[in-house]
């Protein structure tokens, strides 16, 4: 064979020299092996294994589930994130995300706090079937509602509903405890006092410390109750915070509460970029959404087809992720609320109803991928997962 | 067992017009992606309102329709030139330092010449000297190799000869003498990763030539529009991609592939594996330490891993004129020492007077954003190391703190920026190493000092029968590059198979 050209390049041999010195003196990639994982698993583990560690009553339909590590070593995470948590209830393997209500200072453990849920699977397995010492397989933490000290306000005003409190007793523990120089207003509906949970923690640390300041809004009081009653409406929350000028908002709750306090903070002036809304599962009741097509029943069914594979049942009315767990197929999901995108799948016949404003990519859009946890089989289906 | 023709590991750019090309010449090909979105680098994320653009910055190589260039033949040959809609850049990059300096050029040759005789009118003559070498240099340069000239010599390609491996700061130091002119002139060491006394002319050439002739472009919905249309037409082509399932091992008898496994334990039939990973994870992690020959070892023994780098993603409620950000790339630097500093600060956690690049893509596409919102991709190059020594527990302040330094930084240059932030979010060499698997999360792959260009290593080649390369460590690294190598490791196999 010939000379090649760059061999008569001007400078060749003193590259020639260069290598073989650098390969004399050079790196022994074989140690890195699985080196990417182990440090990747030191912040974001796929998964963990976590053991029941305690149960705590809260309110009558409400318990705090204590875990640690089975392994001993739990991922960090910013007080407001959540983890899934893996269930097999009636032999389906399904997941839901909980904020972890613990603050993220106390590395030993994680605690949520589980609400009952009407017809909640997962909800009712966990405040009735766990036992302490029982394993359990979660997500490692995610989530992007967190105080981000880059651009949020250090002062905080956190509107909740229901189980909704959940991160921002996070927040409020690691600010008690941790002593960033934050303000933080948390305003928490209930229907009932009864509900409120963390009512008496809340209320110990808005007396003892300046800088917390905890108003439950109660829309059924009972006789004698001498706090806030109704809905959170602007002017309530301006009596408790004052002027919306340097502060961002945060929501948690259900989307009814979204619905009617976006607009009354939006009316008070706070400019849009500063209202931050955690997500908060897939709407109830789908086929109520403005835009669902009449012609489909909630109770419709319609047959899915897993790549070319044995088809599987599903009902319009429940997310799509739903019919695939059921079908025993295994869909990685986490937020099951249409924003982490771990549950895109491709839709390559057929039609699914996706409600408004779930962050799916653009050219995702254009090439049919759907997040299967927000998407509603409107016909049969073809999908790949 | 499951058989294919072909399996790709992992479908970042590489891999997926390895796998596009040999699905289209019918063979029956598996690609295999750790993740549950093809891309790798080519993707995007939703925040809020926005999809932000992770990587991709000035495509290079496409030409328009009327003078298509190499990556715009390539993506037509594999049928996705339908699907995408590419937005040209009139701006080669924007220079911006916190004293008020400001310098645009713009995609074209003459008016970087004019632009820049007048702003250093007593270097004229030089300038012209500088654009008439680096085009020479790239027109001998694809005489001899893209166009495979038979017969090369010195008496035809002197440039070529006498300038290739030579370090672009050398030709800088010859033919300039106004410092600030220099340093204006190689800002784009940041898109190659080696400050310019360590890079070669020929890189520097090259980009500037590529970038005014085809000129820098940008993709409607982003880098992941072109994964997702790469994806579709493989699919379309008969493919089968499975996400969330990366390879656990290649599997290798007598010096052959014979197989894959993947990490779900599926055990598939191949001869032919294209590997997607970086050549450290292929031989060190996916195959068996004794079918890896030694001197397969050495050869990558001697190459450095390259900087990853901190990332911040910005969301704006307003468009980039409220922020006086007026061109779609814009390097903001403090100083023009562009010298061996630079591994000093790349190698730190801190963000101090790093040069950074700030791209708008909502200047060029103002779609690119909703209405009224704008965002930017703010990116510093920095070696994982550091990070990979942050205590878990420390992790996140570091970050902030990071975040906080690169943003005062840019309010420097564009003092209204925090006033309209709706969105943000930063990545850390880490995020990168999580994303895409690359040890110390290098997003250049390998260090692209001369010694390892194209000429002085394998490539795509791999000391096992059936084994090919294909990613932005097998030569250059960036898109069009990336873009090509997996098309290349795609016509190896075709060629084995005489199927081409």
């Amino acid at each position: 064979m010939s000379k090649a050209i760059f061999e008569e390049f001007d400078g060749y041999q003193d590259i020639v020299d260069e290598i073989d010195f650098s390969r004399r003196r050079g790196v022994d990639y074989t140690v890195y092996r699985d080196s990417v994982s182990r440090q990747i698993d030191l912040l974001h583990p796929r998964r963990i294994t976590l053991r029941v560690a305690d149960i705590r009553d809260e309110t009558a339909s409400t318990k705090t589930l204590r875990f640690v590590a089975q392994d001993g070593y739990l991922p960090p995470f910013l007080a407001g994130q959540y983890i899934a948590i893996f269930v097999d209830v009636a032999g389906v393997r399904t997941s839901r995300p909980y904020s972890i209500s613990s603050p993220p200072n106390q590395t030993g453990y994680y605690e949520i706090t589980v609400r009952r849920v009407q017809e909640g699977r997962v909800s009712n397995y966990l405040l009735d079937e766990l036992r302490r010492g029982d394993i359990l397989e979660a997500s490692g933490p995610s989530g992007h509602f967190y105080h981000n000290p880059v651009f949020h306000d250090p002062t905080m005003v956190c509107l909740a509903g229901g189980s909704g409190v959940t991160p921002f007793v996070s927040m409020v523990r690691e600010i008690v405890e941790c002593g960033p120089d934050r303000t933080l207003f948390l305003i928490y509906g209930n229907k009932t006092l009864d509900e409120a949970i963390f009512h008496d923690e809340l209320s110990r640390m808005s007396d003892r410390f300046r800088h917390i300041t905890y108003a439950p809004v109660i829309e059924d009081p009972l006789e004698g109750y001498d706090g806030a009653t109704g809905l959170m409406t602007g002017q309530l929350i301006q009596e408790i915070i004052g002027g919306p000028a340097d502060k961002t908002f945060y929501l948690c709750g259900p989307q009814g509460m979204y619905d009617f306090c976006v607009p009354e903070l939006l009316t008070m002036g706070v400019p849009p970029r500063k209202i931050r809304r955690e997500i908060y599962g897939p709407p109830a009741r789908i086929w109520e959404d403005p835009a669902w097509p009449r012609e489909i029943h909630a109770e419709d069914r319609f047959r899915v087809r897993v790549a070319g594979g044995t088809p599987i049942d599903a009902r319009a009315g429940e997310p799509l992720l739903t019919a695939l767990e059921r079908a025993g197929l295994r869909v990685p999901s986490l937020c099951r609320s249409g924003e982490c995108s771990m549950c895109r799948v491709k839709i390559r016949s057929g039609k699914v109803f996706q409600p408004a404003g779930i962050p799916v990519r653009k050219s995702d859009r254009q090439f049919g991928y759907v997040h299967a946890c927000v998407s509603y089989p409107l016909t049969d289906l073809e999908i790949l997962i | 067992m499951e058989t294919y023709d072909a399996v790709v590991i992992g479908a970042g750019n590489g891999g997926l017009t390895a796998a596009a090309g040999l699905a289209q010449k019918g063979l029956h090909v598996l690609l295999l992606e750790r993740h549950n979105i093809p891309g790798g680098c080519a993707t995007s994320f939703c925040r809020g309102r926005f999809e932000f653009e992770v990587a991709l910055h000035q495509l290079s190589g496409m030409g328009t329709t009327e003078k298509p260039g190499p990556l715009r033949m390539l993506l037509y040959s594999l049928g996705v030139l339908d699907d995408l809609e590419f937005v040209e850049m009139k701006d080669l990059y924007s220079v911006a330092m916190p004293d008020g300096f400001r310098l645009t050029l713009k995609a074209d040759r003459d008016q970087v010449i004019s632009e820049l005789a007048q702003r250093f009118p007593h270097e004229t003559a030089a300038i012209h000297r500088f654009f008439d070498l680096a085009y020479a240099y790239a027109n001998q340069m694809l005489a001899a190799f893209f166009f495979k000239d038979p017969s090369p010599s010195r008496e035809k390609y002197p440039v070529l000869y006498s300038h290739a491996f030579k370090p672009a700061s050398e030709i800088l130091d010859e033919i300039f003498t106004d410092p600030m002119l220099k340093g204006l002139l190689s800002v784009y060491w940041g898109y190659l990763g080696l400050p310019p006394n360590r890079l070669s002319f020929a890189y520097l050439a090259m980009l500037f030539f590529v970038y005014i002739e085809f000129k820098p472009f940008h993709i409607k919905g982003g880098s992941q529009a072109l994964s997702n249309a790469l994806a579709n037409r493989f699919l379309s082509n008969g493919g089968t991609v499975r996400f969330n399932c990366g390879a656990k091992r290649i599997i290798v008898e007598n010096g052959s592939v014979q197989g894959v496994e993947t990490e779900d334990g599926d055990r598939i039939q191949t001869r032919y594996v294209v590997s997607n990973a970086s050549q450290v994870t292929t031989y060190a992690q996916l195959m068996d330490r004794e079918a890896v020959p030694d001197h397969a070892l050495t050869e990558m023994g001697g190459r450095s891993l390259s900087p990853s780098a901190f990332t911040l993603f910005v969301g704006f409620d307003c468009g980039p004129e409220a922020l006086g950000i007026t061109e779609t790339t814009n390097f903001l630097i403090d100083s023009f020492q562009f010298d061996d500093r630079i591994f000093n600060r790349m190698r730190s956690l801190g963000i101090t007077d790093e040069t950074m690049v700030l791209s708008c893509y909502d200047v060029a596409d103002p779609d690119f954003s909703p209405p009224g919102a704008c965002q930017a991709n703010i990116v510093t190059l920095k070696y994982g190391e550091p990070w990979m020594h942050i205590p878990p527990t420390r992790y996140h302040r570091v970050k902030f703190q990071c975040a906080e330094a690169m943003l005062r930084r840019v309010e420097a240059i564009f003092p209204n920026v925090r006033a309209h932030i709706e969105e943000l979010e930063a990545a850390t060499p880490l995020t990168h190493m999580r994303y895409l698997g690359h040890p110390e999360g290098a997003i250049y792959g390998f260090e692209q000092y001369t010694k390892d260009a194209m000429f002085f290593q394998p490539g795509r080649f791999a000391p096992i029968e059936g084994l090919f390369f294909a990613s932005g460590r097998i030569g250059d690294c960036g898109f069009q590059p990336t873009l090509h190598a997996g098309m290349s490791a795609a016509k190896s196999i075709l060629k084995k198979l005489g199927a081409a």
